[in-house]
């Protein structure tokens, strides 16, 4: 089983660099955690044949990310995976959605695969639409939200996780799958994986060797979410005092 | 702007009215498209299974020319169907919109990223496709006259065959409509202490919440408990955060509730950061007291 996995270089969003604005060229890339349960199935997955993965680079300055982007994607590589695609072009910054799965379909027709994997969304954007949009670009079809995934003669088995029920649905292959965080524990890789994994390739791609070509931009603009709260501590006193405070303060705001 | 509504509810009809221009609803049976009459300009009816994103998507896209905006709720099968059309259509796709505005061709919206720490507005042309993030369109959509069409022959074999549907069991829990929730987390450390915040809840006239480990990793609740960016958005009068660290994915969750408190042991916990009025103190000796004092403080 050949398995391609979306493997996204993201912001991290637990050390974003804020001034006045968000400052993306300083906030440092790690793999979108749910990413790791994906890499995670396709270990699992691959049997004797080979699993790799696609990044997209979206963020600049182009030089600066490449190298994090090549660091994080050591740690997919040391999951597990066999190889990674780096597609990085000045095009791709700020690239719309349209052109990113443009991009990564692009690789998955150059490599091959009978099943790529993804995680249901990213930590930095979290907009879950790249696996139906990589999906409607091959052509094949999407099974979202997986929490269970079984192959069985040229097909997949599914449990997709929904708001209030639980389906089990089965598509041909090849197949587009989204997985959640419950379908798996992913492994920590060892120091010899770690080791290995610096062997293993790293291949950079431009859009000119995927021989396609990309304009659309989207255009936004962040700002630091400032949370406005009292933040008033009770630290002082026993606990029946702590709590006769606390109740006092809820009482004023008149919430209990 | 001509406005395909996917999935309607008033919400969604709600935020698209405010747009101006057509509405058109795309719905999936004769009766939904009777409840829906007066509320939509057209209302399209295609009789397939809303359940299949495949389906749906083939649906939106035999419908969609003549509109300039598809618009859908933030379902994770309405994300799945909004991904699809979206690459069909070569169209952006906003998700989880929190406020939206057309002009002249471009449509404006915000939306939470970078794991809620951040507001971005983005600036995508027409056409486009949008979901609205729960709970922040509040209005009544004008009353119109409706007419209603068929979306004829719309060729789907889907190509993902649903084999079983399973509900998950529901309980009588409705975190999303709570004045008040007392919410649990790792600090616990056994189930059975859980019930503590049970009776907080019930002398408080609240609901418990919980944050993801609870739920997912330990299942000491079902998942209708669980708050946050995978879990449910909540907008109680009083969140009332026990035992929890405060991590920004959990926040995300209860960005809009009215006023925040928290208890943890740790002085420095993030939580702390993000509450109105926070005790530092060992829940196993504060909860408790709390239960206690407060309903004794409602028994007057
Ligand atoms: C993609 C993604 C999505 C996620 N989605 C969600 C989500 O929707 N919701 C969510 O909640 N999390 C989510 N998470 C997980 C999140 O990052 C945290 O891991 C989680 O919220 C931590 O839960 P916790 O606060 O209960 O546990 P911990 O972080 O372990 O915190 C326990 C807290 O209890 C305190 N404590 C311990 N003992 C006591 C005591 N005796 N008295 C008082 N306090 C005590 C500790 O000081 C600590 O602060 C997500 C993570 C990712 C990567």
């Amino acid at each position: 089983m050949k398995v391609a996995v979306l493997v996204k270089t993201a912001l991290d969003t637990g050390q974003l660099r804020v001034r006045d604005t968000v400052v993306i060229e300083e906030t440092p890339f790690k793999i979108s955690d749910i990413d790791r349960n994906a890499i995670e199935e396709a270990v699992k997955l691959k049997g004797q044949d080979k699993a790799y993965g696609v990044t997209v680079v979206k963020w600049g300055p182009l030089q600066k990310k490449i190298q994090e982007a090549e660091n994080v994607l050591r740690e997919a590589l040391a999951m597990g995976l066999d190889e990674v695609y780096l597609v990085v072009d000045e095009k791709l910054l700020n690239a719309s959605h349209t052109a990113t799965a443009k991009a990564i379909a692009a690789v998955i027709k150059k490599v091959g695969a009978d099943i790529v994997l993804a995680g249901e969304a990213t930590v930095d954007n979290f907009t879950g639409q790249i696996p139906a949009r990589v999906a409607a670009e091959l052509g094949w079809p999407v099974v979202t939200y997986v929490r269970e995934l079984k192959i069985e003669g040229g097909r997949v088995v599914a449990k997709r996780d929904l708001e209030d029920h639980v389906e089990v649905v089965e598509a041909p292959l090849p197949v587009v799958v989204s997985v959640t965080r419950e379908i798996n524990q992913p492994r920590i890789p060892t120091l010899l994986a770690i080791r290995a994994a610096m062997k293993k390739p790293i291949n950079k791609l431009t859009l000119a060797d995927l021989g396609i070509d990309i304009t659309p931009k989207i255009s936004a603009s962040y700002r630091p979410l400032v949370i406005q709260r009292k933040k008033i501590i009770i630290k002082d006193g026993t606990p029946e005092e702590k709590a006769e405070k606390l109740i006092q303060y809820l009482r004023q705001e008149g919430v209990i | 702007m001509k406005t395909l509504v996917v999935y309607p509810n008033k919400e969604l009809l709600y935020a698209a009215s405010t747009l101006g221009g057509e509405i058109t609803a795309l719905v999936f049976s004769q009766k939904e498209a009777e409840a829906l009459a007066g509320k939509a300009h057209r209302i399209l009816v295609a009789e397939i299974d809303p359940k299949s994103p495949d389906a749906v998507a083939e649906a939106v896209i035999k419908a969609f020319p003549g509109h300039d905006l598809v618009m859908l709720p933030s379902t994770k099968n309405a994300r799945t169907v909004g991904g699809l059309i979206a690459q069909r259509l070569g169209a952006e796709f906003l998700t989880d919109v929190l406020s939206l505005r057309a002009e002249g061709g471009v449509i404006k919206a915000e939306r939470y990223v970078f794991g809620n720490k951040a507001v971005a507005t983005v600036e995508a042309q027409l056409p486009a496709v949008v979901s609205i993030a729960l709970g922040r369109f509040q209005g009544e959509p004008p009353t119109v006259q409706s007419i209603v069409e068929r979306v004829e022959e719309v060729a789907i074999a889907p190509k993902v065959k649903i084999l079983s549907v399973e509900e998950k069991p529901r309980g009588a829990v409705k975190l999303e409509e709570a004045e008040i929730i007392v919410s649990v987390g790792r600090g616990f450390k056994k189930k059975e202490d859980l019930q503590m915040a049970f009776e907080l809840a019930k002398v408080l006239g609240g609901q418990v919440g919980c944050s993801r480990p609870i739920a997912a990793d330990l299942k000491w609740l079902p998942e209708e408990h669980w708050v946050g960016l995978s879990g449910k958005k909540v907008k109680p009068k009083l969140y009332l955060a026990i035992g929890i660290s405060g991590q920004p994915q959990h926040i995300a969750g209860i960005l809009d509730s009215r006023i925040i408190a928290a208890i943890n042991n740790d002085p420095s916990a993030p939580i702390f950061q993000n509450a109105d009025y926070g005790v530092v103190e060992d829940l196993y000796k504060i909860v408790p007291i709390l239960i206690n004092k407060i309903s004794k403080l409602k028994a007057k």
